[in-house]
């Protein structure tokens, strides 16, 4: 079953286009899975791999990247990944003949948002078993979707902030390290003055020796 | 404006100063003066017609000579005694005549007013070569013979105020059209102005003074030329020394400072002078005016030095207030680095608490003899003063909008009993002008009216609401009064002074109005200050280039990069340019961060009643045929989605699906436990299935014309619309026409109808089951907002019904006679109510946040949404129609600031999906004195919010209660001015001009169907006009409150708008008494939702013929709702009349055509609010009651 379908620009994470979720039915929390693919939005880049599906729970979530766009579906797990990824070649088929050309010009959030209104009718089509049977057998050409990469979403999620913890840690030590280099510079000072103190002290009671018992 | 010469000629009248030689400067006024003796008749004797005349903006540079001019004149007669006075005015008797039409008293006045004028020129221009005041003991006794035998040297003498009725005018003649009167005003006021000076002007002035001193010492190291600064030098110490009087010329100063300024700011003459065009329309106290303006021209000079800083930020900054001035020095303070001296002036700005310490003597000006001077004049000048009054009636007929009421002043009675409240008014009014923070505006809001005696206080036109004592920039700036209002213009300072004023502290919004111009602002980021998220607004103030600080927490931010560009006018750098900065209201594109989903699809549902009360009452059809009139008119883009509903006992569905033939009707009988009986094809895309809903549409009203049945399940048809809606959210649109009877909410009749008219209190006002409340706000959760249409002629128990409204932000409508055949007017006013509703804009998801300055806190709040946090304002729908009001209190002393900002913003989904945020920004003046806090006060503000606070009272307390604490709220608030006023007589009801309305509103209040007592009102009428209350915007309220009444039998085209080749005329209001009406007429009575034109018995046929379309007053039907469109000229001018009365609502208004018998009684007469009916006192009654309540 097909529960939140979004699509967005890889290069900004903006987000183009987006399927109502119906969690009044439904009555399961969406929320969560919701914050989780504005996450996603975020963190894929051009660099990720063009298809993927990411389990998260429960619930898994597919998505594509095409032509700079990238299309996320939420599923259940047990939805077939096969039919999430026909659904996402046909949504992208449509989207990029709708709004392909004018997605660089996107400038405010949801430009496409009226695009939902295929999208739900896709959807529909898809959930529905007797239209999936037909589906499932013009799509069985898409065969390398056992090769699509599975990960898990937290993965996903968390590279970067392990990164960020990295980068942190360095940056840390470098300021440390920084720390450490001053303070020795200060310490070096102080012997020296202390050093020089020292001699100019024994050079006046030298002086003031002489003075009081050579005269 | 040459600058160039002008200065020239300024350090011309310094060296002659200096040296004593004359000559060199009288070379200057000589070729001016012809030019000026023209001008000068024009402004003081005939200001209506010099009104024309203004707008040739050309002669700003012989007004500069003017000015330069009048120095040298007013300058020489003091080293030369009075004596020679005269001869270097010798053209000055001709210019006598001019201010003569003064009044015969005339000259008396001038003489009060020309010793100041006259000393303090000398003390002026003395200053520069002896600091303080060496000059002062001479010129001062030469200037005393001059005001104590006040008619000989009149004529001398008033050659001086002559001369000064032109100068005013020339000051801000070049501002603006408007402005010429303002001089004849201005010069009255002057004189007026004068008196006070004599026994109080000592210590504000010094309080001014000490301003002007920080003011100086800011601006004196930055001035341009030395020229300047010795200017600057007289000015200060001429305050000082002249108090009130000197401050009518530190007017001309500041336009002398001005004038070299532009030099250097390209932009600034037109901005400089504009300040003084748009500022007459107060126009009463010169001395008020004066200071301001010089503050400016320091600031000018101040900004100089502050090289770094570009013109538009000194535009920015040109304020007129002390208030502001603080403000400003601390803008400045900020902008320039550190300026010590201006950073004490920010300080200082609470003048008064400075000022008592000032009178002390600390200052060296303080023991100059002339301060106690003036108090030794004082008799002669208080014996001089009512004569003063005519010259300041004069001044103020000069305004169009005020002549009458002024003109009623003029009785002896009236002299006899003010002569004495006056030089306590003036005293505030000097008061205000020393402490220069209050524009002219406020003091003649603050002048005292005796309302017992003053019958046509109602002003002929509508008058705008009163401006916020602010800089012009500022004002020009400011959030429109139509959408955003204060009770009080001035915010006072601390709780402790609010509760002295006893005035309802609030604020009144019309967020969503429809405006015609709103500047959507399109970025990545949008500018908030990071700890209170305040939306960057134009009254911030910039640090430097990369920094700003918040207004309302006072953080300092970051200017982040993309801000630095602005995409107007392409160039980067400028963040002050930017349409943020530059408006006060705009509207934003929201990022994705402001949306919590995807931005939802704009869903209407109707849900209708179909019982058999319905289809007798025959609104099916009506609304069928408007949705299909305006079905592609809905609001939405493709993803529209719509779906109907209707009910009786049981519930029916429809499914819409495309690809059906037609509509199929599902029917759900189970209202026990209602389910939705299919999930996707009820609430459909309106245009894939378009052809279905039109078909649904077309056979609705057929298809239960037989039905019996006479039940009304509407709870359950709610919880169905509920979980129909509760995916996407939407607006849910219901018409009922009964009591629900069936299922949960259902409600019993609870109205007595015996108790209709009880004065007791009224039971029932709150709702009977809190099945309606729950339910709204569960839809407010899911985003839904429920419309209610009431058509009911029986008793609906509207009171619990409008809880599913009140809490989901929808809107109430009722048509209590509703029948589609026997009440015609009714059916027209749905119809276009119903095109109105189903056209009009609409947001979803909506919230709104209010903010204020950091003091302040928001605590009460009116209107139709549910209070999600404190501040929250959840809102599921949001239409233009609906206003909120709020009540603020003060916590904090805001003695450190001189502004207060309110910021509104909305953010909402627009009906095609675009996630917009509405931002509004208002910026007040904070004052310290009750006096200013009176001169602000909003009088119609004031009354919308108390209405709302009553109608909460008689909810939770009673009827009776609220209606005591409306007339309390009278009673506490002149009480407070009169115990403010101390010298004030104990005669009458004295209220301050700004108030003096105030009785009359709430009498009004007390008289509308919601809080009336006594007279037969119907339960669910009275619960309607509460919910109008609590969710009209304050225009809409206040036509309902006090409705307009025209005499439109006689219409004329005299003081008629023309608007694109359409003349429309504008008869004058009328006072909403029976003695206003006369059998002769016809007049119109506007009450916003409703407009009633009443044909006196004996109106001349003519009019009857030409307007009406009948042949004489008898055949006129009873029943008429509309004019005929006839092509007599009289027929033309009265429908222009109204189609423009009926443009400046969004709903259409029902129209009665009325004849004068007793039929009309109840629907004409009840508006008639100063009359005495049956069980309410007539407006004198009232006042003398209030008088009684005051003097216990």
């Amino acid at each position: 079953m097909v529960l939140l379908t979004m699509i967005f620009r890889v290069a900004d994470g903006m987000p183009l286009a987006a399927s109502m979720q119906e969690d009044g039915q439904s009555g399961r929390d969406l929320q969560q899975y919701q914050t989780q693919a504005k996450q996603l939005c975020r963190k894929l880049n051009e660099q990720s791999p063009s298809r993927c599906s990411l389990e998260a729970g429960e619930m898994t979530f597919h998505y594509a990247i095409e032509k700079g766009v990238c299309y996320l579906v939420l599923c259940e797990a047990g939805f077939p990944k096969k039919l999430s990824f026909a659904y996402l070649e046909d949504i992208e088929t449509e989207f990029n003949e709708q709004y392909g050309k004018k997605v660089p010009k996107a400038s405010r959030p949801y430009s496409f948002i009226e695009f939902d209104t295929y999208i739900q009718k896709t959807k529909k089509s898809y959930i529905d078993s007797r239209a999936r049977r037909n589906l499932g057998n013009i799509n069985t050409e898409l065969q390398d979707v056992q090769r699509i990469m599975v990960a898990n979403i937290e993965e996903v999620l968390q590279r970067g902030e392990a990164l960020s913890a990295l980068d942190s840690k360095a940056s840390n030590l470098s300021s440390l390290s920084k720390k450490y280099r001053s303070d020795a510079k200060y310490l070096n000072t102080r012997s020296t003055y202390a050093k020089v103190a020292a001699g100019a002290f024994f050079f006046i009671a030298l002086i003031v020796y002489v003075r009081f018992w050579w005269f | 404006m040459s600058a160039p010469g002008y200065t020239n000629l300024n350090s011309s009248v310094n060296y002659s100063l200096n040296g004593g030689a004359t000559p060199s400067y009288q070379n200057g006024p000589g070729q001016p003066y012809p030019a000026m003796y023209p001008s000068s008749s024009y402004y003081s004797s005939t200001p209506q017609q010099a009104y024309p005349a203004a707008p040739g903006h050309k002669a700003s540079v012989v007004n500069n000579d003017h000015m330069s001019n009048y120095y040298h004149n007013s300058n020489q007669p003091p080293p030369a005694g009075p004596g020679s006075g005269p001869s270097p005015y010798g053209p000055s008797s001709t210019s006598h005549p001019p201010t003569q039409p003064y009044g015969t008293t005339a000259p008396s006045s001038s003489g009060a007013s020309q010793p100041p004028s006259a000393f303090q020129h000398p003390a002026l221009y003395s200053m520069p070569t002896a600091y303080y005041g060496q000059h002062y003991p001479t010129s001062h006794p030469q200037s005393l013979p001059l005001s104590q035998p006040p008619q000989p040297n009149l004529v001398s003498v008033s050659s001086g105020t002559s001369m000064n009725a032109p100068l005013y005018p020339i000051v801000s003649y070049p501002s603006a059209p408007g402005s010429s009167q303002y001089g004849t005003l201005r010069s009255s006021q002057m004189s007026s102005g004068q008196p006070p000076v004599s026994t109080v002007m000592a210590p504000p002035s010094s309080g001014t003074e000490q301003q002007f001193v920080q003011g100086n010492g800011s601006s004196i190291p930055a001035s341009v030329t030395p020229a300047h600064q010795s200017y600057a030098d007289p000015l200060l110490s001429q305050t000082a020394a002249v108090n009130g009087q000197a401050n009518a010329v530190p007017q001309h100063y500041e336009h002398s400072l001005h004038t070299p300024m532009t030099q250097h700011y390209g932009g600034p003459p037109p901005t400089s002078q504009g300040p003084d065009g748009d500022r007459p329309p107060s126009g009463t106290s010169t001395s008020v005016h004066s200071s301001p303006g010089h503050q400016q021209g320091l600031q000018y000079g101040g900004y100089i030095a502050n090289s770094g800083v570009s013109s538009s930020a000194a535009t920015a900054r040109d304020h007129s207030s002390s208030s502001s001035d603080a403000d400003e020095e601390d803008e400045e303070d900020e902008e320039a680095g550190a300026d010590s001296s201006s950073s004490t002036t920010g300080s200082a700005s609470p003048v008064p608490n400075s000022y008592e310490s000032l009178e002390g003597g600390s200052y060296p000006d303080s023991s100059i003899p002339p301060p106690a001077d003036p108090s030794k004049r004082a008799p002669p000048f208080g014996y001089s003063y009512p004569s003063m009054q005519p010259g300041y009636q004069q001044g103020s007929s000069s305004r169009p909008d005020s002549s009458p009421s002024h003109r009623g002043y003029n009785p002896p009675g009236y002299q006899a009993q003010y002569s004495q409240p006056f030089p306590s008014l003036s005293q505030l009014s000097a008061a205000l002008g020393g402490l220069s923070g209050v524009p002219e505006l406020e003091v003649d809001a603050l002048r005292p009216v005796n309302l017992i005696q003053e019958r046509n206080l109602l002003p002929p036109t509508h008058t705008a609401s009163p401006e916020p004592n602010l800089s012009t920039e500022l004002k020009k700036v400011n959030c429109s009064p139509d959408t955003f209002r204060c009770t009080l213009t001035s915010i006072p300072q601390t709780q402790a002074l609010l509760n002295k004023a006893r005035l309802p502290l609030g604020l009144l919004l019309h967020p969503f109005r429809d405006l015609t111009q709103l500047p959507v602002i399109t970025s990545n980021t949008i500018v908030r200050c990071r700890s209170c998220r305040t939306y960057i607004n134009p009254f911030v103030s910039f640090l430097d280039q990369r920094r700003w600080k918040c207004n309302l927490c006072y953080r300092v931010n970051d200017v982040p990069d993309e801000f630095m560009y602005n995409p107007v006018t392409r160039s980067y750098g400028e963040p002050h340019k930017r349409p943020e900065i530059q408006n006060s209201t705009v509207e934003f594109i929201a990022s994705s961060d402001y949306m919590l989903r995807p931005p939802q699809p704009a869903a209407y549902l109707f849900v209708l009643d179909v019982s058999h009360n319905a289809i007798e009452a025959g609104y099916l059809n009506v609304f069928c045929q408007s949705l299909l009139e305006n079905l592609d008119k809905l609001p939405g883009d493709t993803r529209t989605k719509i779906g109907f509903l209707t009910f009786d006992s049981t519930i029916h569905f429809y499914n819409l699906q495309e690809g059906l033939s037609q509509p199929q009707m599902l029917v759900v009988s189970d209202i026990d436990d209602v389910f939705i009986p299919t999930h996707d094809s009820l609430l459909v895309n309106l245009k894939e299935s378009k052809e279905l809903v039109k078909e649904l549409l077309t056979a609705l009203p057929r298809m239960f014309t037989n039905t019996r049945e006479t039940h009304s399940a509407l709870g359950p048809a709610l919880q169905a619309a509920f979980k129909l809606m509760s995916p996407t959210g939407g607006r849910v649109s219901v018409f009922q026409t009964q009591l629900p009877t069936l299922g949960a909410g259902l409600l019993h009749s609870r109205e007595d109808p015996n108790q209709r008219s009880s004065t007791k209190g009224v039971q029932h006002l709150g709702p009977a089951t809190d099945f309606y409340k729950k339910l709204a706000l569960d839809c407010s959760g899911q985003q839904i907002g429920v419309d209610l249409f009431l058509l009911s002629s029986q008793y609906s128990d509207l009171a619990s019904l409008a809880c599913v409204s009140k809490y989901s932000a929808g809107s109430i409508f009722y048509y209590p006679t509703f029948h589609h055949i026997h009440n015609p007017a009714q059916r027209q006013k749905f119809q276009k109510d119903l095109q109105r509703y189903l056209t009009r804009k609409i947001g979803f998801e909506a919230v709104m946040r209010i903010r204020c300055t950091k003091g302040l806190s928001i605590h009460t709040f009116h209107g139709n949404f549910f209070v999600r946090s404190t501040d929250l304002l959840s809102l599921a729908n949001v239409n233009p129609d609906s206003g909120f009001a709020v009540q603020v209190s003060i916590e904090e002393s805001l003695a450190d600031t001189s502004l207060a900002c309110f910021q509104a913003a909305l953010l909402y989904t627009s009906s095609k999906g675009k996630r917009r945020i509405r931002v509004h920004t208002l910026c007040l003046p904070v004052v310290s004195q009750l006096s200013d806090v009176f001169a602000g006060a909003d009088v119609e503000a004031i009354t919308c919010l108390l209405a709302n606070m009553a109608i909460d009272r008689s909810i939770s307390s009673s009827l009776t209660d609220a209606r005591d604490a409306l007339v309390n709220a009278v009673v506490d608030s002149l009480s407070a001015y009169r115990a403010n006023g101390s010298s004030l007589q104990p005669v009458g009801v004295i209220a301050p001009a700004s108030l003096r309305l105030f009785p009359l509103y709430v009498l009004a209040l007390l008289k509308q169907k919601a809080l009336r007592t006594g007279t037969s009102t119907r339960l669910d009428d009275r619960v309607f006009a509460m919910c109008e209350f609590k969710s009209q915007p304050l225009k809409h309220m206040m036509r309902m409150v006090h409705p307009d009444l025209y005499r439109i039998d006689n219409l004329s085209e005299q003081g008629a708008l023309h608007l694109n080749d359409c003349v429309i005329p504008q008869p004058p209001l009328l006072q909403l008494s029976a003695e206003k009406l006369t059998r002769e007429g016809a007049f119109l009575m506007d009450c916003g939702s409703v407009m009633y034109l009443w044909v006196g018995k004996c109106c001349s046929e003519i009019f009857i013929r030409d307007v009406l379309g009948y042949p004489n007053y008898a055949s006129i039907p009873p029943n008429m709702t509309e004019i005929p469109e006839l092509e007599t000229q009289s027929s033309q001018r009265t429908r222009a009349f109204l189609s423009w009365l009926q443009e400046s609502r969004t709903f259409f208004p029902c129209f009665y055509v009325l004849k004068d018998d007793p039929s009309t009684k109840t629907s004409f007469f009840q508006h008639l609010v100063e009359d005495r009916t049956e069980s309410a006192q007539s407006y004198y009654e009232f006042l003398l009651h209030i008088q009684q309540q005051i003097c216990h």
